[in-house]
C-alpha cells in the first residue's frame, strides 16, 4: 500500500489501542494517587497508632504502624508503663490473628444436625434473650464466664450481669497465680499479685516463676531485668526444678528437687532471720514454727549442692535490696502455697514491702478464679443448673483436667455462647458462637496493672462482621430491653474516660494511648499466727510430687495455648529445643542414655489411665527424672487441684515412660546442640588468647560515604525470647514455609536464636543474622552482581537480579542466606501484612536481612527533608525495635558519639568467626551473663 | 591384501555402522530418548514449581546437578586429551578410536552444559550470565568462578566441535561418495567440498595441529576452572590449592572410563576389531591406571593436609566425609576409584576387554560418587553448627540425572548412524 | 586438454609426480589431489609454508587483548565492590582472558583455514567426479619451462 496509507493505518491502530486501555475495568479499586484517600493519610507515608496487645494478659502497649489504612507492623510503645516498647514474640505475631484466614466471620449456630450454620446478628441476639429469659422461668441460672478481663469492659460485665440477671463467675485463667495470691492474702491481707519492681534490686532470686517467657508480665520484667543488669552489683539466681527459659538465663540456676523449693526457702529465711538484711521482725510463734536446716540436710533434701546453698546465703547476707518471687512451677503443687507464703515472709523480713514488692499496684489476679471454682462449675453444670453460659474468651474445654468432664457437661446447659475470634475447643462445644472482633478493630482499655489504664483503639474497621464484646453486651442489653442499645461501645467507652480522666485527661489518653494514675500506697501487716499455720509443716514430707515427674509448662510461642492457631508461632522454633512443629517430651541426658533414647524417637508417657505418645528430644540441663512438655500439648491432662489454693497442679506424678518403638518427624532445626569448641560464643576466660580483631587484609579497606551501619548485639542481655525473629519475619515479607519444609531444613528465618549449650548443660543464646561482612564471602561469587556491598556498608541483595545460582549461600559460613525453593503464598487476607516498601519474592530467588534497608531509606529520606543526617537512634531494625531486653544496638559506626560505636569498642566485643577475615559489621558483646560493661580500648 | 584394496575395506568396515537401523538399535533408542524426555518433565516441572522439588535445602544449595556438571565435564576431557594431546605427542595408537573420543567430548559437554541451566534458581533468566550490556549497563561480575565457568565451558565447547567437525571434513567427502539423492548434498554441504587437492591438505594439516595445540591447554584449564568453582569458596573441604591438579587428573580417569565403556560394545556389536585391536585396550588401561594413581594420591593429601594442619573446620569436615551421614558413599569412591583399578598392574586384566569394561562402570560410578560426595559433605557441615544439615536427593534429581545419560547416549547413537565412528582418513593414513 | 593420471598405488603416484616435476611442468599447472595427506608432496614439489599460523597468532593475541579490555572496562565502567576485592582485579581477568585467547585462537585458526584452503568450495559439494581412494594428478594444458 501506499506509505500515506501505511501511516494513516498505523496511527488509528495505536490510536485505538491507546485509547482502549483508558477507563478501568475495576474503577472501585482506583485509588487516585494524587488525592489522599483519607483527610490526614498520604499514600506512601507510615502513620502509628496507639493500642494494647491482647494476645496474653499483659498488657504491653502497642505502637501499630499503618500504611494506607492497613495495620502492617505492631511495635511495643515506647514508654509505655508495662513494656517501654518492646514486645514480645507472642505480640509480634498477633497481627497474624487480625488476619488471620480462619477467623469466625459471623454468628454461628449450631443446626439440629450439629453443625455451625451462619446466623445474623439480630438472629443471635433474639435468641439469646429468649434463653436468659427462658432460662429464668426455668428456674435454671444464667452464667457468664470470661478470661481474665480488666479496664471498662469489665465493668461493663458487671453491669450487664446484675441488669440481665446473669451470675457472673469468676474469671478463668490456666494461670492464675492463685497460690501466690492466697499465700499474699493470707499473709497481708492483700490476695493478689503485686508489682515486683526488679529494675531496683540487687539480688533476685525467682523461684520457678519464668519471668522472661509467660510470667505474668513478662516483657515487662524483662525490661526490668536488663536495666538492673547494667549495674554491676546486680545478681539473678533462679531455682527451678526442670529447665526453663528463665532458669537457662539467669546468673546461677539450681536445680530443686520437685516440690522441695519450700525447704530451700525455708532455710534462706533462717539465714536473713540470722544474718540479714533484715529491717522487719518475724513474730515470735512464726520464728518458732519455721523449720531449722542445717546447709548439709537443706541440701540433702533439696538436692542443691551445699556450696550453692551458702552462696546463696552469702549473697543474700551481702544484699541491700534483695528481691524474692516465687511463682510459677514452683507454687503449682501441693505445697505451692507454702512456697509463695514463705517467699512473702522473707519479702517481709527483709523490709522491700512497700519499695520492691508493691500491692498499691499489683498486677490485678485478685478476681481471677481458680480451678477449684472451675471443677464447681463443672458439677453444676452437670446438675443441668445452667441455663444461657456466657464463654468469652476462655478456653476450659481444652485447659481443664479431663476428670472434671467439663467438655460433656457444658453441654448441658441450655444455651452455650462462646464470644472469640479463632474457632478453639470451647468454641467447638458452643452452641451458638459471637465473633469478636480483634483488639486492632476494637474501642476499650485495659488496667494490666492497678493505676495503669491503657487504650485499645482501632486501626481498621472491623474486616468480617464481627463485634467487640461491649459492643455485643450492650447490644444484648438492648435486645433484653426491647429499647435497642443505649449507645455504642465507643461512646459508652468515651463517656467513662471523660467522668474518669476529664475531657483533657481522655484527650491526651486517646493521643497516648496510656495514662498512669497516682495512687495512694498501701501499707501491709503481716499477720503471725497465720504465718505460724503456715509455717508449720511447710517443709513436711509427703507432699512434693512422686518423681519420675512430668512437667506441664506454658509454652513460650503459646502461653497456654491461646496461641496455637497463628501459624508464624509454629514457624519460629523453641529457643531451647529450636524445635517449630509438633510436640515433644524434653528428657534430660541421663536418662535419655539408660532407656535408650534419641532425639525423635517415640516414648509413650503414662500416669495412672493416661497415656500420651511423645516423640522425644534430649533437654542439657534438666535432671534425671524430669520430664518436660508444654502444656499445650496435652488436651485436657490430668492434674490434680490443690484444695487450698484452688491451683491446678503443673505435675504428672510416678509416670512411666517406654520407648513405642517408632520415630517420628519433627524438625529440630538446629545441626548440633553445641558450638563444638569453635568460638562462636566464646569462653570468656579465653578471651585474651587471641586478640579479638581479624586477620590483615592486603586488600586496602574501603571507603564508606556517610554512613556505615553495624550492629552490636549483647549476648549477656540476650535471653533467646525470639521476640526479634517474629519482629523481622513480619516487617519483611518473610514467608511461613510449614512443616514440610522445616523437615527439609528449609526454614526462612533471615534472623534466628541459635541455642548452644555447654558442658554443663548451661546454654547461651546466639541471634544470628547476616553480618553484613565488609570482605563479604558471597559477593565475590555471584555471578550477576545481585549481591555487591553498598558504600554504607551494607551487603545488599538485589532480587530482581538473582538467578539463584545458590553459590552465595554456599559460600557464607554463617549460613544467613534463605532461598526461595518455591513460591510462597499467603492465605488471603494475611497478604495484608505485606509491607510495601519491600517486595515479596518469588521462587529461585536469594533473600537475607538487610539491616532493614527499608528503614533506613525511610529514615534517611526523612533526614534528607530537614537537610541533616540521621541521628542516632532515629533510625533502628526491626528486630533492634521488638527486643524486650534491649541487647540488639543498631546505628551508625562512622558516628562517634552513637552508642554501637561504643559498644563495638568495649573489651568484651568480639566478632563470630572473625579470622575467617570476613569483618563483619555485627559486634557481639561477650561475657558471662550479668558481666558488668567493661569500657575498654577500641 | 593390496594396498588399494585395504584403503577401502578400512571404508566399507567403518561406513557399514551407518546402515540401516535395526530393531535393537531402534528400541535402545527409544529407551534412551524416553529417558531424555523425562529429564525435559522432570526441568519443566522443576521450573514451573520451584527448586524445591529436589532434595536441597540449607547448608547443602548444590547437590546432584553440580555433580552432573562437573561429571560431564570432567568425562569431557578425555575425549581431548585422546585427540589433541596425543595427536601433539604423535601417539599412533590414537587413530583407531580418537573420534568416537571426539564424539564423546562433544556430546558430554552438551550435555554438561545443560546443568548450569537446570540448577538455575530462575532459569529463565540465565541470560544475566552472559556478559552483554543490559539496560543498565550492568555487566557480569568476572570476579566469579561461574563466570569462568561460563567462558571455559563455552570455549571449551566451541574449540571441541570445531575441531570435531574439522576432523571430520575428509571423512564426510568419503561419505558423500557413499549416498545418494539428499543424502549425498547434504554430506556434500558438510564436507564443504573437501576434494583433497595438496592446498586443501597443506592448510587442514596446519589447521588440525594448531587446533591441536588450541585444545591442549584446555585439557588442563578447563577442569581447573571448574574445581575451582569448589576452590575459590571458604568452605573447608573444598577451599584447597589442591583442586586444580586432582580434578584435571580425576576428569581424565573418568572420561577414560567412558571412552572404554562406549568404545567396548561399539567394537564387538559394529565388528571393528581390526582397528580396534587389545593393545590400544592395554594403552588405555593404562592410562586409567595412571590416573587412578594420581587421583588416590590427591585423596592421601587432602586427608593428610586437613589433619596435618590442626584447623578444627578442617578435620571435623574430613572425619565427617569418611565415618559422617555420606561414609556409604565414600567408601564406595574409594573402592572404585582407588582399590579396583589397582588391580590393571596385572598385565593379563590389562588386556582383558570383557574386565576392562566391568571396570569402567566402576569408575564412571565411583567418579560421580566422588563429586556427590566433595560436595555435599562439604556443605553439609561447614562453620556454624547450627546450620548443620543433610541433603538426599529427590525424585526428580534422580531423574533428571538419568536423562542426562539418556541425552548423552541418544546423542552418541545417533552419532554411530550419521557420522562415521571412526576416524577413517587418519586411519588410512596410518595403513 | 588435461592430462589426467590416477593411481591406486602411493609409489607409483609419488614417482609419476617425481618424473613430472623433472620434466619441469610448473607447480601452477599440477593439480594433486589424495585421499590423505602425503608429506613427500610438498617435497617433491615445495611450495610455501601454510598462513594459517598467522591467523592462528592474530586471534589469539586479540583474545588475550580483548580479554583484558573488556574485564577491565566493564568494572571500571561500573565499580561495585564485591568482597573487598579491588576493582580491577588481575587474577580472575587472566583466566577469562585465557579462555578468550583460545577461543579466539581456534575460531579465527579455523576462519583463516577456509580462507586459505577456498573452502567451502562449490564444486566440491556434488563434485562431478569421485576420485575415492586414488591418488589424482592433473596437469593443466599449458608450456613446459
Amino acid at each position: 500500500m501506499k506509505r500515506r496509507d501505511f501511516l494513516r493505518v498505523l496511527g488509528v491502530l495505536s490510536g485505538s489501542t491507546l485509547l482502549s486501555a483508558c477507563g478501568s475495568k475495576t474503577s472501585k479499586t482506583f485509588v487516585s494517587p494524587i488525592l489522599p484517600p483519607e483527610e490526614g493519610v498520604i499514600p506512601g507515608e507510615a502513620y502509628f497508632s496507639p493500642s494494647t496487645c491482647t494476645e496474653c494478659p499483659a498488657g504491653c502497649g502497642l505502637s501499630v504502624k499503618r500504611r494506607e489504612g492497613w495495620p502492617i507492623k505492631l511495635e511495643g510503645a515506647p514508654g509505655h508503663p508495662i513494656n517501654d516498647g518492646g514486645l514480645c514474640i507472642r505480640g509480634q505475631s498477633s497481627l497474624t490473628r487480625l488476619y488471620h484466614p480462619e477467623r469466625v466471620e459471623t454468628p454461628m449456630l449450631r443446626n439440629d444436625r450439629g453443625k455451625f450454620k451462619a446466623v445474623s446478628w439480630e438472629k443471635a441476639f433474639s435468641l439469646v434473650s429468649e434463653s436468659l429469659a427462658g432460662s429464668r422461668d426455668a428456674g435454671r441460672k444464667n452464667l457468664y464466664l470470661s478470661g481474665r478481663t480488666t479496664g471498662s469492659l469489665s465493668r461493663l460485665i458487671d453491669a450487664f450481669c446484675s441488669r440481665l440477671g446473669v451470675e457472673r463467675l469468676p474469671e478463668f485463667e490456666v494461670y492464675s497465680h492463685s497460690a501466690v495470691a492466697e499465700a499474699n492474702g493470707i499473709l497481708f491481707g492483700e490476695r493478689d499479685v503485686p508489682r515486683y519492681r526488679i529494675g531496683k534490686a540487687d539480688l533476685l532470686l525467682t523461684v520457678g516463676a519464668d519471668i522472661l517467657a509467660t510470667h505474668v508480665s513478662p516483657v515487662s520484667y524483662t525490661r526490668e531485668l536488663s536495666r538492673a543488669r547494667s549495674r554491676e552489683d546486680f545478681r539473678w539466681f533462679h531455682a527451678e526444678p526442670h529447665l526453663s527459659l528463665t532458669g537457662a538465663n539467669a546468673d546461677r540456676r539450681f536445680v530443686v528437687r520437685p516440690g522441695r523449693e519450700a525447704v530451700l526457702l525455708a532455710y534462706l529465711l533462717r539465714q536473713v532471720l540470722d544474718r540479714g538484711p533484715r529491717r522487719s521482725g518475724l513474730p515470735q510463734e512464726a520464728v518458732d514454727a519455721l523449720p531449722r536446716f542445717s546447709v548439709g540436710k537443706a541440701s540433702e533434701k533439696t538436692g542443691v549442692s551445699a556450696e550453692e546453698l551458702a552462696e546463696l546465703a552469702d549473697r543474700m547476707a551481702n544484699a541491700r535490696h534483695p528481691l524474692v518471687i516465687a511463682g510459677g512451677v514452683s507454687t503449682s503443687h501441693r505445697g505451692g502455697l507454702e512456697v509463695a507464703a514463705l517467699a512473702g515472709m522473707i519479702q517481709w523480713v527483709t523490709g522491700e514491702i512497700p519499695r520492691l514488692v508493691d500491692f498499691a499496684r499489683n498486677e490485678k489476679y485478685g478476681g481471677t478464679g481458680t480451678f477449684r471454682d472451675m471443677e464447681a462449675l463443672s458439677a453444676r453444670l452437670s446438675r443441668g443448673e445452667a441455663g444461657v453460659l456466657f464463654l468469652s474468651r476462655t478456653n476450659p474445654v481444652f485447659s481443664l483436667p479431663g476428670g472434671f468432664a467439663f467438655r460433656e457437661n457444658v453441654r448441658n446447659a441450655k444455651l452455650s455462647v462462646a464470644f472469640g475470634d479463632l474457632l478453639d475447643e470451647t468454641m467447638q462445644e458452643a452452641d451458638l458462637i459471637l465473633p469478636l472482633s480483634h483488639s486492632l478493630e476494637s474501642w476499650g482499655d485495659v488496667e494490666p496493672r492497678r493505676g495503669v489504664v491503657s487504650l485499645v483503639k482501632p486501626v481498621l474497621a472491623p474486616l468480617y462482621g464481627t463485634l467487640s464484646e461491649g459492643d455485643i453486651l450492650l447490644r444484648l442489653m438492648g435486645a433484653v430491653s426491647g429499647e435497642g442499645p443505649a449507645t455504642g461501645y465507643r461512646d459508652y467507652l468515651f463517656a467513662e474516660w471523660t467522668k474518669r480522666f476529664g475531657k483533657k485527661g481522655k484527650d491526651a489518653f486517646s493521643r497516648n494511648g496510656f495514662v498512669v494514675e497516682a495512687l495512694p500506697g498501701t501499707r501491709v501487716t503481716l499477720n503471725g499466727t497465720k504465718a505460724a499455720a503456715l509455717l508449720k509443716d511447710a517443709t513436711a514430707e509427703g507432699r512434693e510430687p512422686e518423681t519420675p515427674v512430668l512437667v506441664l509448662v506454658p509454652s513460650l510461642r503459646t502461653f497456654d495455648g491461646r496461641s496455637r492457631g497463628l501459624p508464624l508461632l509454629s514457624e519460629i522454633p523453641d529457643p531451647l529445643t529450636t524445635i517449630s512443629y509438633g510436640r515433644w517430651l524434653s528428657v534430660s541426658p541421663g536418662t535419655a542414655k539408660v532407656l535408650g533414647l534419641k532425639d525423635r524417637m517415640e516414648a509413650n508417657v503414662s500416669s495412672g489411665g493416661w497415656s500420651q505418645v511423645f516423640p522425644v528430644k534430649i533437654q542439657p540441663g534438666l535432671a534425671e527424672g524430669v520430664f518436660v512438655a508444654s502444656r499445650d500439648f496435652v488436651d485436657s491432662p490430668p492434674l490434680a487441684t490443690d484444695g487450698r489454693t484452688g491451683e491446678a497442679t503443673w505435675f504428672l506424678e510416678g509416670i512411666r515412660i517406654g520407648k513405642s518403638g517408632r520415630v517420628a518427624a519433627i524438625p529440630i532445626l538446629s545441626g548440633s546442640p553445641s558450638q563444638r569448641g569453635r568460638g562462636l560464643i566464646p569462653d570468656p576466660s579465653h578471651r585474651d588468647e587471641k586478640g579479638h580483631h581479624g586477620k590483615e587484609s592486603f586488600y586496602p579497606e574501603h571507603e564508606h560515604k556517610g554512613y556505615r551501619w553495624a550492629m552490636a548485639i549483647d549476648l549477656a542481655l540476650c535471653n533467646g525470647c525470639s521476640a526479634c525473629v517474629a519482629a523481622c519475619y513480619i516487617e519483611n515479607n518473610v514467608p511461613v514455609v510449614g512443616k514440610k519444609d522445616h523437615l527439609k531444613g528449609r526454614e526462612m528465618s533471615w534472623l534466628r536464636i541459635e541455642p548452644f549449650y555447654g558442658e554443663t548443660g548451661n546454654v547461651d543464646f546466639l541471634p544470628m543474622l547476616c553480618q553484613q561482612c565488609d570482605s563479604a564471602p558471597c559477593e565475590t561469587v555471584c555471578p550477576v552482581f545481585a549481591a555487591y556491598h553498598n558504600p554504607e556498608g551494607l551487603n545488599v541483595q538485589v532480587y530482581n537480579r538473582c538467578v539463584g545460582t545458590r553459590y552465595c549461600s554456599n559460600n557464607c559460613p554463617y549460613k544467613v542466606r534463605r532461598f526461595n525453593w518455591f513460591w510462597h503464598t499467603w492465605r488471603k487476607p494475611l497478604d495484608r501484612m505485606h509491607n510495601p516498601d519491600l517486595e515479596v519474592r518469588g521462587a529461585g530467588v536469594m533473600e537475607k536481612c538487610t539491616f532493614c534497608i527499608q528503614r533506613i531509606r525511610a529514615a534517611k529520606d526523612r533526614a534528607k527533608d530537614d537537610s541533616r543526617k540521621v541521628r542516632d537512634g532515629e533510625v533502628t531494625t526491626a528486630c533492634a525495635q521488638s527486643c524486650p531486653t534491649g541487647a540488639i544496638t543498631f546505628g551508625n559506626l562512622l558516628d562517634p558519639e552513637s552508642k554501637v560505636y561504643r559498644l563495638a569498642h568495649l573489651a568484651r566485643a568480639y566478632r563470630v568467626f572473625e579470622g575467617l577475615g570476613t569483618k563483619p559489621s555485627v559486634y557481639y558483646l561477650g561475657g558471662a551473663k550479668g558481666g558488668p560493661e567493661k569500657e575498654g580500648h577500641g | 591384501m593390496d594396498k588399494p584394496d585395504k584403503l577401502a575395506r578400512v571404508e566399507q568396515d567403518v561406513l557399514s555402522a551407518m546402515k540401516r537401523p535395526g530393531l535393537a538399535y531402534l528400541a535402545a533408542l527409544g529407551c534412551t530418548a524416553a529417558l531424555f524426555l523425562g529429564l525435559l518433565g522432570f526441568w519443566g516441572y522443576q521450573m514451573k514449581t520451584g527448586m524445591g522439588v529436589s532434595g536441597l535445602m540449607h547448608p547443602v544449595g548444590w547437590g546432584v546437578y553440580i555433580t552432573n556438571f562437573v561429571f560431564w565435564v570432567g568425562i569431557a576431557h578425555s575425549g581431548t586429551l585422546i585427540s589433541a594431546v596425543l595427536y601433539l605427542f604423535r601417539a599412533r595408537f590414537r587413530t583407531s578410536f580418537n573420534r568416537p573420543a571426539e564424539a564423546m567430548t562433544v556430546f558430554a559437554l552438551l550435555v554438561a552444559g545443560l546443568f548450569p541451566l537446570i540448577h538455575l534458581g530462575r532459569t529463565w533468566k540465565f541470560y544475566y550470565l552472559f556478559p552483554y550490556p543490559t539496560q543498565r549497563m550492568l555487566w557480569v561480575n568476572f570476579r566469579s568462578p561461574l563466570i569462568w565457568d561460563v567462558f571455559a565451558v563455552s570455549t571449551y565447547l566451541t574449540v571441541s566441535v570445531v575441531f570435531f567437525y574439522v576432523g571430520l571434513i575428509p571423512d564426510f567427502a568419503i561419505v558423500r561418495r557413499y549416498k545418494e539423492g539428499l543424502a549425498k548434498r547434504i554430506y556434500g554441504f558438510l564436507s564443504l567440498g573437501w576434494t583433497g587437492t595438496r592446498r586443501q591438505w597443506k592448510n587442514y594439516n596446519q589447521l588440525y595441529l594448531f587446533l591441536a595445540a588450541f585444545a591442549t591447554p584446555l585439557v588442563a584449564s578447563v577442569h581447573s576452572v571448574v574445581s575451582w568453582d569448589f576452590a575459590m569458596s571458604i568452605i573447608p573441604g573444598w577451599h584447597t590449592t589442591i583442586f586444580a591438579p586432582y580434578f584435571v587428573a580425576g576428569a581424565i580417569f573418568s572420561g577414560t572410563a567412558m571412552v572404554i565403556t562406549l568404545v567396548v560394545p561399539m567394537r564387538k556389536i559394529l565388528v571393528l576389531d581390526r582397528y580396534i585391536t587389545d593393545d590400544h585396550f592395554e594403552s588405555i588401561a593404562k592410562i586409567l591406571l595412571f590416573t587412578s594413581l594420581i587421583v588416590t594420591y590427591s585423596y592421601i593429601v587432602e586427608f593428610g593436609l586437613a589433619f596435618y594442619s590442626g584447623n578444627p573446620f578442617e578435620m571435623e569436615e574430613f572425619r565427617y566425609r569418611a565415618l559422617g551421614d555420606y561414609t556409604v558413599m565414600f567408601w564406595i569412591m574409594i573402592f572404585c576409584n582407588s582399590l579396583a583399578p589397582l588391580t590393571l598392574f596385572v598385565r593379563s586384566l590389562r588386556r582383558n576387554v570383557k574386565y576392562l569394561f566391568v571396570l569402567s562402570l566402576l569408575v564412571n560410578v565411583g567418579m560421580w560418587v566422588e563429586r556427590f560426595v566433595i560436595i555435599v559433605s562439604s556443605l553439609a557441615r561447614d562453620f556454624d553448627p547450627y546450620a548443620w544439615g543433610t541433603y538426599t536427593p529427590s525424585i526428580v534429581e534422580v531423574g533428571i540425572t538419568l536423562g542426562s545419560f539418556g541425552l548423552f547416549f541418544t546423542a552418541y547413537l545417533l552419532f554411530l548412524k550419521t557420522l562415521p565412528v571412526l576416524s577413517i582418513t587418519e586411519i588410512k593414513e596410518h595403513l | 586438454m588435461e592430462n589426467r593420471m590416477m593411481f591406486q598405488d602411493r609409489e607409483e603416484f609419488l614417482s609419476a609426480l617425481r618424473n613430472l616435476a623433472r620434466e619441469g611442468v610448473p607447480q601452477e599447472r599440477i593439480r594433486v589431489e589424495t585421499p590423505y595427506y602425503v608429506h613427500e608432496v610438498d617435497e617433491i614439489l615445495p611450495t610455501s609454508p601454510a598462513k594459517v599460523k598467522n591467523f592462528s597468532l592474530l586471534g589469539a593475541a586479540s583474545g588475550t587483548v580483548f580479554g583484558f579490555a573488556f574485564t577491565i572496562l566493564t568494572s571500571l565502567s561500573w565499580p561495585l565492590i564485591v568482597g573487598g576485592k579491588p576493582i580491577v582485579s588481575i587474577p580472575p581477568f587472566i583466566i577469562i582472558a585465557f579462555a578468550l585467547t583460545i577461543l579466539f585462537g581456534a575460531l579465527s585458526t579455523f576462519f583463516g583455514f577456509l580462507i586459505l584452503a577456498r573452502l567451502p568450495s562449490v564444486f566440491g559439494v556434488v563434485p562431478k567426479e569421485e576420485f575415492g581412494n586414488a591418488f589424482v594428478i592433473t596437469v593443466e594444458p599449458g608450456e613446459t619451462k
